[in-house]
């Protein structure tokens, strides 16, 4: 052993990528945000339930992509802030506010970041739908749709086509519709979700798809889907959250 | 492959087959030209893609064409798509160790006789030969058009479905590459004719 001491370097890096996708779209009056439920690293599958989605309040729910430990965390400490908020106001914080909140506790982490894409849906004060959509260090915005995660780069583009009807031009005399019917958003999220599993490896498993209907809207339609499930808080709560599960290639 | 950008796609359909590229030629992001078409015309009923390096395009859209005539002096026949699929994965593993840049895609159809047949194949850089049954992808955009064509492509489209479809797939999936984009040219090749159509597209 030399007599000279020779520097060392230490190399930890306290971050890491663990796939998946969420996506979300709003409607008139209700929301759908939806996540794969496969953890991996690398090439290796942690577990193939680990929920992305989660609900907030009876009228929030939040997808959390990109680093599973920190988001996890960050939910954790959302939803605490939450209850503080109940405790102190007696009533669910707005969907808008719950937006503002979570870029400021994003933002505070702006020197040692949260690695997590946020995707947050659900029924604002005045009964639409809204989804609103964060970078790591909380800049956001309001969006109809959004996709973040491993297989965005494939979703993106066809929400923009099928949601936003980009390239496509109406028949004279009509125009595309601005929000689309409940089924039809249901089918669109399955039909990505099956796509991005075919051709992104970090995408499989399961699908867990949650829904948020506004007060005054009809559950007709949703009595239809298979083995939907209501998730929503309190018994007195006017807006409902359910929750549609289903399978997803596990190769 | 993101120094010229560019993004092509190849999809089969029922007796028909169609091949599409953006038109963007950049220098990094600065865009240099709008009108640079990266299929080529091999004979009457193949069409090869190059997206990459505009350089070995070029290149090599003229060492294929110096190919297929030797070929097609040769034989005394005209080459069939399969046979060109395997000239052009030859002639990129003969630079194994120093390859061109650039993802070639193959549309064609088999000789009339045969049944004319929709055949597509797609090659990494070094010639390795993909031949899948549904669709090719390749270029700076290419993983926007994986998700594009998964989810809008399925069987036995008509020619003009099949138009339909690969433009939807194509602009769409340009529409959020930066490397791609400034319209697009779609060829579609039937047993009695090509129908080729330029697209106008979001020009930023």
């Amino acid at each position: 052993m030399s007599p000279i001491s020779q520097p060392t370097s230490v190399a930890f890096n306290p971050y890491a990528e663990n796939g998946g996708t969420i996506l979300a779209i709003a409607g008139l009056d209700f929301a759908v945000v939806a996540g794969d439920t496969r953890q991996s690293e690398g090439y290796s599958i942690q577990t193939r339930y680990a929920p992305k989605v989660f609900r907030l309040t009876d009228k929030a729910t939040l997808a959390v992509n990109g680093f599973a430990a920190d988001g996890n965390i960050f939910v954790k400490t959302v939803k605490q802030r939450l209850e503080w908020y109940r405790h102190a106001h007696a009533k669910d914080m707005p969907l808008r506010a719950i937006a503002r909140l979570i870029q400021t506790m994003l933002y505070a982490k702006r020197f040692f970041p949260y690695y997590v894409y946020n995707i947050l849906g659900g029924i604002e004060e005045d009964g639409s739908g809204a989804v609103y959509s964060f970078d790591p260090v909380g800049s956001y915005e309001r969006e109809a749709c959004r996709a973040a995660g491993a297989a965005s780069s494939l979703i993106q583009p066809f929400l923009d086509n099928q949601i936003y009807f980009k390239n496509q031009v109406a028949v004279s005399g009509t125009s595309h519709p601005k929000h689309l019917p409940i089924l039809d958003v249901l089918s669109l999220v399955t039909d990505s979700f099956t796509s991005a599993t075919e051709r992104h490896i970090e995408v499989g498993d399961g699908l867990e798809i949650y829904v948020i209907v506004a007060s005054g809207r009809s559950l007709t339609e949703l009595s239809s889907i298979a083995g939907i499930e209501e998730v929503t808080g309190s018994a007195s709560a006017t807006d409902r959250v359910f929750v549609i599960r289903r399978e997803l290639k596990k190769d | 492959m993101e120094l010229n950008g560019g993004s092509v796609v190849a999809m089969v359909g029922k007796n028909c087959v169609a091949i599409a590229s953006d038109l963007r030629l950049g220098n990094q992001a600065l865009t240099i030209a709008t009108n640079f078409e990266k299929t080529f015309p091999i004979t009457d009923r193949i069409i090869i893609g190059l997206p990459g390096l505009a350089t070995d395009v070029i290149t090599l859209k003229e060492r294929f064409r110096y190919r297929v005539n030797m070929y097609t002096i040769k034989e005394g026949r005209e080459i069939e798509p399969e046979t060109f699929a395997h000239l052009v994965s030859s002639t990129l593993y003969e630079r194994r160790f120093g390859p061109f840049f650039v993802e070639p895609v193959i549309a064609g159809l088999t000789k009339p006789s045969e049944g004319s047949v929709p055949f597509i194949a797609g090659t990494d850089l070094i010639g390795c030969l993909t031949l899948p049954k549904d669709f090719v992808v390749s270029g700076t955009a290419s993983d926007k058009l994986f998700g594009m064509a998964e989810s809008l492509w399925e069987p036995d489209l008509g020619p003009e479905e099949l138009f339909e479809t690969i433009s939807q797939t194509l602009m769409n999936a340009v529409d959020r590459d930066a490397f791609s984009g400034w319209g697009a040219v779609v060829h579609v090749i039937t047993p009695d004719k090509v129908i080729t159509r330029t697209l106008k597209g979001r020009m930023d």
